[in-house]
């Protein structure tokens, strides 16, 4: 269930969905934003712009996406597309279908639906327009619509057929538009459980738009790849594809960016990678927009699964934000578990959230935790005492047997997780004196890190240094001809002022 | 691995890892199976074979591999979703059959494309002979072949075209035109995309021939592209061939040969025109009898031709026969006669030069200012280049003769713009001002040298009546100033000729190692042989080395560049010499030979080279010209221009900010472009006084001729600035200049430097980078008229006269290209600016006339900007009172609907023959349908030849027909004209004939004129000794330093100063009576 919500936040974290409604008094009809999407777009194509324009108008969308009526998507398409072009006819009929359902949902709740319907026609209505654009963008509303009332199918099914048209043009100012019917597509298809199915297709879009040099488009399939891997527990495959796969150089969106540190660092996590797979987990949490919660979530389980496996602790606040806080419970009792190092409480946690975990896909490292509840355990007790013998270990361990007790003592010794000794002839495990760290290389290497850190901030903020567009020195030059008028005026003044005297 | 095993059950497979295992199988089947399987699911698992990818290639180098070509393909398809397209292609190419070339698939058609890109390198390569040229793959060629017999198969020859110019494969490009269904329009796309896209010289002229020749294979040849063809390869005998052909043909096909004829006058290529004709000359007489047969005889216009050309029709008349008459017609326009009268008659009828604006510069520019004067002198006569207006200047005498010195040679020169093209007459035109003018000598070699510089402006590209006198003129001085001149002159008249008797005389000129001539003479040389790229060149660099003479140097740099103008690659060594010397000046060249050698190619190379120089080399001069030569190799293109040096129009150098501007104002001249125009708005207000000055001449190039909603800014801002005290010389001389190039040729002209057929006019080119030399040398300015190209749309039938009876329709609105409205004479403006020394009554009187003529124009017209077409029309009307009913009845009509405002006005409009058609203009342009005239060739510009479709109906009348006794106007005799018989006669500024050109000096008085000048006489014996290495800005410097000294001197000095003048005066006065034929170079001689 959990997973559930998290999917749904994770494919659109978008910043200012609910606070555009918030801050503006009275929230503009979803028909007369979607008009004026439609402005935004003939004028992007003429610009031939690509991002800009197109970011501004998908949050536009998302910002009426929730209030959206069939009647009014009705409207919109009939006004947006030319009449009795196949296509309007296939999503008025998605719409109408997915409208009835809803309705039967929610009885008279949406009563006040024929109302909205009946006004809309006095706005001035843009004449429908053949722009491939345009027909891309009905598409996506459809969409979002669909996806919005859970008509899994009909999602399907649009998508598939947006697919099909999309593919017949080949225009840079359709690829923001088209990654985002890509990714709906991947999303009904994951709900209806045939994620497997367009597989291949998928893979055939993403070399096109490789070689369309279609970033946004490669940047959003090769995720769509990834998690369809990651769906099946291919991690293999998925590590083969992502190594091999052309990624652009500067990411195009922050949303994909982090969603591929997101399944790098699963993959990482998985291929027992844990440092590399931590680096990304935390990158990609850092990124993510504070109001992608789901998402966050989902990263924050990851990340603390692979602290813990580092034999790191995370901060408690990191587990009890308020907004998560709800659904990292289990991994809070984990990493309270793994903290004090006791075995049963651990086996315990790992029994009661078994379910929770299998669904989070993060049963496996819960299993690879169990040797590190142990060895937190062992460096507990190595800290406590200069000495200890080793059935006393295997009693506050819970472990049963002190032979067993023994190589687990060795091999912690023997990766380095605590320092010490074992006595074999008296059966105890001695500790070393812990280390002076600051009579090693330790502190100036974190030092030599930070260094590193802040010339990094430092050459990246030189290199946006750069002419802006039509900006630059000419702006900067004093209009000089007013300057010498003005002068001259002084001047003048000044005489004048000198014959008074 | 693992996971993967573990995988979920719905997918049917989800590795590829059980098939690659098959692969290190031994037995051949399996692996064969193997490939046959990754073969089928290469798009789902490429990722996974690109780890084994070793095992496949093995597979395929293993000889003895049965199935060696499917390991070839499955590796190619891995490679190609790797990215790695090079690869993919050599083993597609090792997978012969199998890799399906009709195939539809991504994948193929990518491979294709890159099967394309890689032979067209190889075969570039070849053809260069540069690095290990290996013959193409066959595999490569075969592959090609085949797309090339789809493309013919499936219909796309126009595919097959661009592949075959691309690949450099003729024989290919034959086969698309021959088997195309139409064969017309393939060739026209051929030549559209070879002029265009084929980067190397070499192979554009192969491809040129190739399509002259499929040309003529067609039913019905284009004869006039052909021609244009012919005239680029310079092969003026084939062209002649065609022409005699055609005027040996039927009644169109002589009016075809006209039209071509008009056409080839129009790109200004003198010595090639000169060929043409030798070559009709031999072939005429012998094949005159055939043509003779065919009887078909054009017996109208025959006498006009007697009165228009009565030394050509002469013998016409003795043989009798039709075809020697066409021939004789024709030579009228081969010779460039008839072309170069017309448009004449047409600058000078429809001269809408606006007097007044000349009047307010001439009123705020203090007359001292030497700079500035020269400027205002300037203005006029680009104002009225070409319109033999000269009414300024006489209404000027006094201000005017405040020229001296170089001042005086440029205003000189002016006269020759203003009457360029009026080879006739020119003789007698420049009569009192010419060396050898009778009644003894004139005293001012300063008006001499302008004068025969002048002529040369006059003869520009028909130099044939002029180069002898010009000749003698330089063999028999000695004087500097005088060689200057007549070595500028004889290069701007026989531009391009390679005259080799000139151009040894002219050489001896250079070798006496004098600044001021050897300037002027390695100009000349360079003028000589435009374009030619003659092997003298290295002479004249070798001379550049040797003297000591930096204006020598300048000149012989500069003149290098002319030379090689437009010879592309075969430029390269001199490119490469003259980029690499240490002395900036040769650098400075260098520059010029880039812009100049690759003019219009829009070439890369030559663009990287520019901008390389322009961001690095240590000398500001040579910076400004690499990005003012930007301009040049961006001609064609001007789109991109501004695009290219935005960055460097910000550059905190502002030479490189001037450079950029000149680069917008070169490219973008005459298009008005609103790039171009948003790039120079910032810099006309920048901080430097001189890149204002380039900024405001570029905007005056980009805007000239445009309507006038985007022009009056630009106006505006002119007019705030010339009168303006506070503003800095350069600016305001900028300004100046700017005002005349605005209205150049008396706003019916505009900055030309493509023929109508899109063809780069040598002498436009070569005109405007002269024009770009003012930053050295004033008088070089004059060169822009060169440029200047009439925007006029002139129909003239078989007897080449223009008929009146012919309109062409404009689906414009009339005021959107109409003239801009008269400038209002603000009196209070006047009184406050006009020294009170230049008021009196007189003046006075003449602005109110002018004023009150205005007047009643407005009243007449109703104000609106219809109605100054209509005035225009009046005045044509009063020149000719019998005009054509027709005519006057469709002009009242659109008097009529000028004057009812309230109306909307029409979205179209006719205009009469002589028809002004802006650039901008030319796409509304149509041509009705039923007139009695109906055009050759439908061309929105220039000549349009016509024909007569009811020769019955009666004796056509014609335009220009009444002045022909006038039109040989009342040259000035030379004695005739005293300082008293120059009044200020002729109405300013109105339509009316213009007035017989006169002198505004004349000999007995400019001595004079000259003495009292002479408060600056201490100032001349500067100029004359510094005059050998003072550079142009530092020596105006010097002379506004000057003129401020004098100005701010006290009462008592500027008193002494007068007396001065006055003792001079007398001193002079007594000489003359002396010795009459006093001469100040004689003097100088001893």
């Amino acid at each position: 269930m959990g997973k559930d919500v998290a999917m749904a936040e994770a494919e659109a974290p978008n910043p200012d969905k609910g606070d555009q409604e918030k801050t503006t008094p009275e929230p503009q009809r979803p028909l007369v934003v979607l008009r004026g999407g439609l402005a935004v777009i003939k004028k992007a194509v003429e610009q031939k712009e690509t991002r800009t324009l197109f970011g501004r108008l998908l949050r536009q969308t998302a910002g009426v996406r929730r209030r959206l009526t069939a009647a009014d998507l009705t409207a919109f398409l009939n006004g947006a597309l030319p009449q009795g072009s196949p296509v309007v006819q296939q999503l008025v009929d998605a719409v109408q279908q997915a409208g009835e359902s809803a309705m039967e949902a929610d009885g008279a709740a949406n009563g006040t639906d024929g109302g909205a319907a009946a006004a809309p026609p006095a706005e001035e209505v843009a004449a429908p327009s053949g722009l491939p654009e345009v027909e891309a963008y009905c598409h996506l509303v459809t969409l979002m619509f669909l996806v919005d009332h859970k008509q899994w199918a009909a999602a399907q099914a649009v998508a598939g057929a947006a697919v099909e048209r999309l593919s017949a043009h080949n225009r840079r100012t359709l690829d923001v538009l088209a990654a985002r019917i890509y990714a709906y597509l991947s999303l009904a298809h994951e709900r209806s459980g045939s994620l497997a199915a367009i597989r291949s297709s998928l893979l055939g879009l993403h070399r096109t738009a490789v070689l369309r040099h279609d970033d946004v488009g490669a940047e959003t399939l090769l995720n769509l790849l990834l998690r369809n891997y990651l769906h099946y527990n291919l991690y293999d495959q998925a590590e083969r594809l992502r190594a091999k796969a052309h990624r652009p150089e500067a990411s195009r969106s922050m949303q994909q960016a982090c969603r591929y540190l997101y399944y790098l660092g699963r993959i990482r996590a998985v291929q027992l990678e844990y440092s590399e797979a931590k680096d990304c987990l935390q990158q990609a949490a850092r990124k993510a927009p504070s109001s992608a919660v789901g998402f966050r979530v989902a990263v924050a389980k990851w990340l603390v699964l692979v602290r813990l496996l580092l034999g790191e602790v995370p901060d408690r606040t990191e587990l009890t934000a308020p907004d998560m806080a709800a659904q990292l419970a289990p991994y809070f009792a984990v990493a309270a578990a793994v903290r004090s190092g006791d075995l049963n409480a651990f086996s315990n946690v790992a029994a009661t959230h078994a379910a929770v975990f299998r669904a989070d896909r993060t049963q496996n490292l819960i299993v690879r935790l169990r040797h590190n509840v142990i060895r937190a355990g062992l460096r507990r007790i190595s800290l406590a005492y200069s000495r200890i013998s080793l059935a006393d270990v295997a009693q506050r361990l819970g472990l049963a047997s002190v032979q067993d007790t023994e190589s687990i003592v060795a091999k912690a010794i023997r990766d380095g997780s605590i320092e010490g000794s074992i006595n074999h002839e008296a059966g105890t495990l001695e500790s070393a004196r812990p280390v002076d760290v600051y009579a090693t290389e330790e502190p100036a290497s974190a030092f030599h890190a930070r260094i590193a850190f802040c010339m990094d901030v430092h050459n990246e903020a030189i290199k946006a240094m750069r002419y802006g567009e039509g900006g630059g020195a000419v702006q900067e030059f004093e209009d000089a001809t007013a300057l010498r008028e003005r002068q001259e005026q002084e001047l003048q003044a000044a005489l004048e002022e000198d014959e008074d005297f | 691995m693992a996971a993967a095993m573990v995988a979920a059950p719905p997918p049917p497979t989800t590795s590829a890892g059980h098939v690659l295992a098959l692969l290190d199988e031994d037995d051949d089947a399996l692996k064969l199976h193997a490939l046959q399987l990754l073969d089928a699911s290469v798009q789902d698992f490429w990722f996974q074979i690109a780890s084994s990818i070793g095992a496949i290639e093995a597979l395929f180098e293993d000889e003895e591999f049965g199935h060696r070509q499917l390991a070839a393909l499955v590796a190619s398809k891995v490679f190609y979703h790797l990215g790695d397209l090079d690869d993919a292609l050599s083993y597609a190419l090792g997978a012969g059959p199998l890799f399906d070339v009709a195939g539809t698939s991504e994948y193929v058609q990518t491979i294709l494309a890159r099967c394309i890109d890689t032979y067209v390198e190889q075969r570039v390569a070849e053809a260069e002979g540069h690095g290990d040229a290996a013959a193409p793959d066959a595999r490569l060629v075969a592959i090609v072949e085949r797309l090339f017999a789809r493309c013919f198969s499936d219909g796309q020859y126009e595919q097959a075209v661009g592949v075959a110019l691309e690949s450099r494969r003729l024989d290919q490009l034959e086969a698309a035109i021959t088997r195309s269904a139409d064969p017309v329009k393939t060739l026209k796309y051929a030549l559209d995309v070879s002029q265009r896209l084929v980067v190397s010289r070499d192979f554009r002229n192969q491809v040129l021939r190739l399509v002259v020749n499929q040309y003529e294979k067609v039913a019905q040849p284009d004869f006039g592209a052909i021609c244009q063809c012919m005239m680029v390869l310079d092969d003026a005998d084939e062209v002649a061939n065609i022409l005699f052909r055609l005027l040996g043909g039927s009644e169109d096909e002589a009016l075809l040969a006209y039209q071509i004829a008009f056409d080839l006058v129009d790109a200004e290529l003198q010595a090639f025109m000169a060929k043409v004709n030798s070559r009709l000359d031999t072939l005429a007489p012998a094949p005159a009898a055939p043509a003779a047969a065919e009887g078909a005889a054009p017996a109208e216009g025959e006498q006009h031709m007697e009165t228009d050309q009565p030394a050509e029709a002469a013998p016409a008349e003795e043989e009798a026969s039709p075809f020697a008459k066409r021939l004789a017609v024709f030579k009228t326009v081969i010779s460039g006669d008839v072309p170069t009268e017309l448009e004449r008659q047409f600058l000078a009828r429809h001269n809408h030069a606006d007097l007044q604006i000349l009047k307010n510069i001439r009123a705020s520019v203090e007359p001292r200012n030497s700079v500035c004067h020269s400027a205002t002198v300037f203005a006029n006569s680009v104002m009225h280049c070409g319109t033999t207006v000269d009414a300024f200047l006489r209404e000027n005498l006094d201000w005017l003769k405040k020229a001296t010195n170089w001042a005086k040679f440029g205003a000189t020169a002016g006269l020759g713009v203003i009457h360029r093209g009026n080879v006739g007459k020119s003789r007698a035109i420049m009569a009192p001002y010419l060396p050898s003018a009778p009644g003894g000598s004139t005293p001012s070699p300063y008006s001499e040298g302008g004068a025969l510089y002048a002529l040369g402006l006059i003869h520009t590209s028909h130099g044939q009546g002029v180069r002898q006198f010009l000749l003698d003129s330089l063999r028999t001085t000695q004087h500097e100033v005088i060689q200057h001149g007549a070595c500028l002159g004889l290069g701007v008249a026989a531009l391009g000729t390679g005259d080799e008797e000139a151009f040894e005389d002219i050489k001896n000129v250079l070798y006496m190692d004098n600044a001021v001539a050897g300037e002027a003479a390695g100009l000349s040389l360079g003028l000589l042989c435009a374009g030619s790229g003659t092997e003298k060149a290295a002479e004249l660099l070798a001379y550049a080395h040797e003297t000591q003479h930096e204006k020598i140097i300048r000149g012989v740099a500069v003149s290098l560049a002319l030379i090689q103008y437009g010879r592309e690659e075969e430029a390269e060594g001199m490119i490469e010499q003259m980029t690499s010397e240490l002395d900036p000046i040769l650098r400075y060249g260098g520059m010029f030979v880039i812009g100049l050698a690759y003019c219009g190619t829009s070439n890369n190379a030559a663009i990287q080279k520019l901008l390389h120089f322009a961001v690095s080399d240590v000398s500001n001069d040579v910076r400004r010209a690499a990005v003012m030569n930007l301009g040049y190799v961006l001609a064609s293109t001007p789109e991109q221009c501004p695009k290219i040096v935005s960055l460097l129009a910000e550059s905190y150098n502002p030479h490189v900010r001037y450079g950029a501007a000149m680069a917008v104002g070169i490219a973008c001249a005459g298009t008005g472009l609103r790039e171009a125009v948003a790039l120079l708005e910032p810099l006309i207000k920048d901080s430097v006084d001189f890149v204002q000055q380039g900024a405001l001449i570029a905007m005056a190039l980009v805007l000239v001729e445009q309507p006038e909603a985007r022009v009056k800014p630009l106006r505006a801002h002119i007019d705030r600035l010339y009168g303006n005290k506070g503003a800095e010389v350069m600016t305001r001389m900028g300004a100046v200049m700017a005002a005349g190039i605005l209205d150049c040729g008396g706003r019916n002209a505009t900055i030309g430097l493509r023929s109508r057929s899109g063809h780069f006019r040598r002498t436009a080119v070569l005109g405007l980078t002269l024009f770009s030399q003012y930053w050295y040398w004033y008088p070089l300015s004059y060169c822009i008229a060169l440029a200047v190209q009439p925007s006029a749309l002139i129909g003239v039938d078989a007897s080449l006269r223009a008929p009146k009876a012919f309109q062409v329709v404009s689906n414009c609105r009339a005021s959107q290209f109409a003239y801009a409205a008269p400038v209002k004479v603000d009196d209070k403006k006047d009184k406050a600016k006009l020294p009170t020394a230049v008021l009196s009554t007189t003046a006075r009187a003449k602005a109110r006339a002018a004023k009150k003529s205005k007047d009643a124009a407005k009243d007449a017209g109703a104000g609106g900007e219809a109605a100054k077409e209509a005035g225009g029309a009046e005045a044509m009307e009063t020149d000719k009172p019998a005009a054509a009913k027709v005519a006057e009845g469709e002009k009242k009509e659109g008097e009529e609907a000028a004057v009812e405002k309230k109306e909307p006005e029409p979205t179209s409009f006719t205009a009469d023959n002589p028809a002004r058609v802006a650039p901008a203009q030319r796409r509304f342009i149509s041509f009705p349908e039923g007139q009695r005239y109906a055009p050759i060739r439908a061309a929105p510009s220039g000549f349009v030849v016509l024909r007569d479709t009811q020769p019955d109906a009666g004796e056509a009348e014609y335009l220009f027909e009444e002045e022909k006794p006038a039109a040989a106007p009342a040259a000035p005799s030379t004695d005739e004209a005293a300082p008293a018989a120059a009044p200020p006669a002729a109405g300013a500024g109105s339509g009316d004939e213009p007035p017989p050109p006169e002198p505004f000096e004349q000999p007995g008085s400019s001595l004079q004129a000259e003495r009292t000048m002479s408060g600056t006489e201490w100032w001349r014996g500067v100029t004359d000794k510094g005059k050998t290495e003072i550079p142009g800005a530092e020596a105006t410097e010097l002379r506004s330093a000057q003129w401020q000294i004098e100005r701010d001197a006290p009462e008592g000095v500027q008193q002494q100063l007068e007396q001065g003048d006055k003792e001079a005066e007398q001193v002079e006065a007594y000489r003359d009576k002396q010795d009459p034929d006093y001469h100040p170079s004689k003097e100088k001689e001893g």
